[in-house]
């Protein structure tokens, strides 16, 4: 009876540290793979592009992304694609010291733009196309049904004119500014702007989401019984596009320098009102593909789409709970004039025919 | 389909007909959410205020008194000088390495969770060990409660309650609680047939056996079961965490996502910490229990 509650505790213990070697077992893959690649590329590669490994991140617009090169890549150009799991940073890292995967779909290189402007300067990496034409917006967004009610809400500052439209769940007659999950970039960017417009004098309080899904179950919750709503999110995003949302214009500019050395810091004292940048999204390809590639890298030079087009997707699958696999399919099927445009006709032929 | 035979392909309902029906249930969830949500919300109400109650007197109050009053129970409960000094300087090394404040949100939360878990768990482990039909059908439910990976239920808690402690307070009593109410009922079974033949020969009620015989003899079982829906709560601290709940499970998010080592692994060893004094403490507690039933019945 007595060991049984540390026991438990060594099992979580055992369990975490088991979780991370897996985790860390997935990068060491992602790295240790290239070894062998290029060699079998050159072996089976008659005319084909040979193998191709391309990072599936782990959000849902990189995801569908990820699927769609999939297809087209393999049924279209003859590659052997390979999905390989990812995130921003492991991936972009793993592509600058270890030339693998090949290709990143859809990299956010505001937060890496740094390494990887040396990488691509050095000729370790190129970018594609800008995957989203309109990049990645972010900022404090109210939901839609809020502004029809209150048009003269347009700003921030606006909007924190009435505490009572936006309550706090947990502070009685204050009202509550949903943050940014625990632990992401975000987290400090929206910290930092609710210290600079003065907040917390304006009867407003931080809320604390802890993860994605409590940051988008607090917003589906709000929108099903139609209260107010105010926080921290970021497009194209199934959300967004299933939720119609609002971003409140931030009324400045943004203020690179001030954002780089004070918005985005812990131990920053005196933040400005600052709007969030546009993130670049790019396409990003090892030099090692871009050479061997062909008419595959053509493409990935080519393919992009705006965030309406992605919203609308990432909500189609949302409702139909599908996968991005689904979701690439139904793209492919259904918006045949916005693809088709990025492949020579005899490719899109043979996609269609794969359909 | 139709080219595969159904012993190489296992028959399935079909995607089209699983994504209508994950879509059914979905939308009348859903409706069911926008329907009753609001008066879900304030049936918790009174708990919310309980913990913001609780929490608020943690934080709030000058540290010395707060060290003290916990010094306080650790001495009454197990009347201990080594588990009191040991609970003072884990709590003296968690405020130097600053995690006071965090560690106190998270030992407010427990504490109320723990009172649910008791003021729930107490009477069905009870009933439970009277009626066996009862032991039957409640079983298989602490099995679910147990076993279910707990994100699969935050997302209705979420819809239902928004985020943040009354949500994390819920996911947390949904694991804890099923120890209380085995040990409970383990226990009061476990009462030796022949002193219950005794309590009958000098001609005690239903309400006396069960109050004067059978649990203060279950007691020591029933604290084990306490420590156990503790432990299970300390558990739960990250994964509530995740739904907005205050405390040592945050700082413990943002160390994954940023893959901070030094830092998940202080906020980590700050919930060992806290575990560790809640175990010896009413461990302790328990067995001085036990201790002085034997002086009594033997």
């Amino acid at each position: 009876m007595t060991r049984f509650p540390l026991q438990s505790l060594a099992l979580t213990a055992v369990a975490l540290a088991a979780l991370s070697l897996t985790a860390c077992g997935k990068k060491e893959e992602v790295a240790a793979a290239p070894a062998a690649a290029p060699a079998a590329a050159m072996a089976a590669a008659p005319a084909s592009c040979g193998k191709v490994s391309v990072a599936n991140m782990n959000w849902q617009s990189a995801e569908v992304l990820a699927h769609i090169d999939n297809i087209i890549l393999s049924k279209g150009y003859g590659c052997e694609v390979e999905l390989v799991p990812g995130d921003t940073m492991p991936t972009l890292t793993a592509m600058m010291e270890k030339g693998q995967p090949d290709v990143a779909p859809e990299a956010w290189i505001n937060a890496v733009r740094q390494p990887l402007d040396a990488a691509v300067a050095a000729g370790k990496l190129h970018y594609a196309a800008q995957a989203l034409k309109d990049g990645g917006v972010e900022g404090w967004w109210v939901p839609k049904y809020i502004i029809d009610a209150h048009p003269e809400i347009k700003t921030i500052d606006d909007a924190l004119k009435y505490p009572k439209l936006f309550p706090a769940p947990e502070a009685k007659g204050k009202g509550g500014v949903y943050n940014c999950p625990a632990g992401w970039n975000c987290q400090l960017t929206t910290v930092n702007a609710f210290k600079a417009w003065d907040a917390a004098k304006k009867g407003f309080v931080l809320v604390d989401t802890g993860s994605a899904a409590g940051l988008d179950g607090s917003i589906a919750k709000a929108y099903e019984r139609k209260q107010g709503w105010l926080g921290y999110y970021w497009a194209p995003t199934a959300i967004l596009g299933k939720y119609e949302m609002v971003k409140l214009d931030a009324g400045v500019p943004h203020n690179k320098e001030a954002f780089d050395t004070c918005n985005t810091k812990v131990d920053c004292d005196n933040p400005i009102k600052n709007d969030w940048a546009k993130s670049d999204v790019f396409t990003v390809v090892t030099d090692e593909f871009k050479k061997r590639g062909g008419p595959a890298v053509d493409y990935l030079n080519a393919r992009a789409w705006d965030n309406q087009t992605v919203n609308t997707l990432l909500s189609w699958m949302s409702n139909n709970q599908a996968t991005g696999a689904d979701g690439a399919k139904h793209f492919l099927q259904t918006q045949p004039e916005l693809w088709t445009t990025w492949v020579s006709p005899e490719v899109a032929a043979k996609v269609k025919a794969s359909l | 389909m139709s080219a595969k035979s159904w012993l190489e392909e296992f028959p399935t309902m079909g995607a089209e007909g699983l994504s209508t029906l994950r879509r059914a249930i979905d939308g009348s969830f859903r409706g069911f959410s926008r329907e009753y949500g609001e008066a879900f919300e304030r049936l918790f109400d009174p708990l919310r205020d309980f913990l913001l109650f609780s929490e608020h007197l943690l934080t709030q109050s000058p540290w010395p008194i707060v060290l003290g009053v916990i010094a306080l129970i650790a001495w009454i409960a197990s009347r201990s000088w080594k588990i009191v000094a040991g609970t003072v300087f884990t709590l003296l090394a968690i405020g130097y390495f600053g995690m006071w404040d965090d560690t106190m949100k998270t030992i407010s939360m427990i504490f109320v969770c723990t009172i649910v878990a008791l003021v729930l768990g107490l009477p069905i482990g009870i009933a439970m060990s009277r009626w066996g039909r009862l032991e039957k059908t409640v079983s298989p439910a602490l099995d679910v409660m147990q076993t279910m990976p707990s994100f699969v239920y935050l997302i209705p808690v979420v819809m239902l309650l928004g985020i943040g402690r009354v949500a994390g307070m819920l996911a947390v009593v949904i694991y804890a609680i099923p120890p209380v109410i085995r040990f409970t009922n383990l226990g009061i079974r476990l009462v030796d047939k022949d002193v219950l033949e005794a309590a009958d020969a000098f001609g005690s009620s239903m309400w006396q056996k069960m109050v004067r015989v059978q649990l203060p003899l279950a007691l020591p079982t029933i604290m084990a079961g306490i420590n156990q829906t503790i432990m299970l709560s300390l558990a739960m601290v990250v994964v509530a965490a995740m739904i907005g709940v205050q405390g040592l499970g945050q700082p413990v998010l943002k160390a994954i996502a940023n893959q901070y080592f030094t830092m998940g692994m202080f906020n980590g060893l700050a919930i060992v910490g806290i575990a560790i004094i809640f175990d010896r403490v009413s461990q302790t507690y328990g067995k001085r229990l036990q201790k002085h039933l034997e002086v009594v019945h033997g």
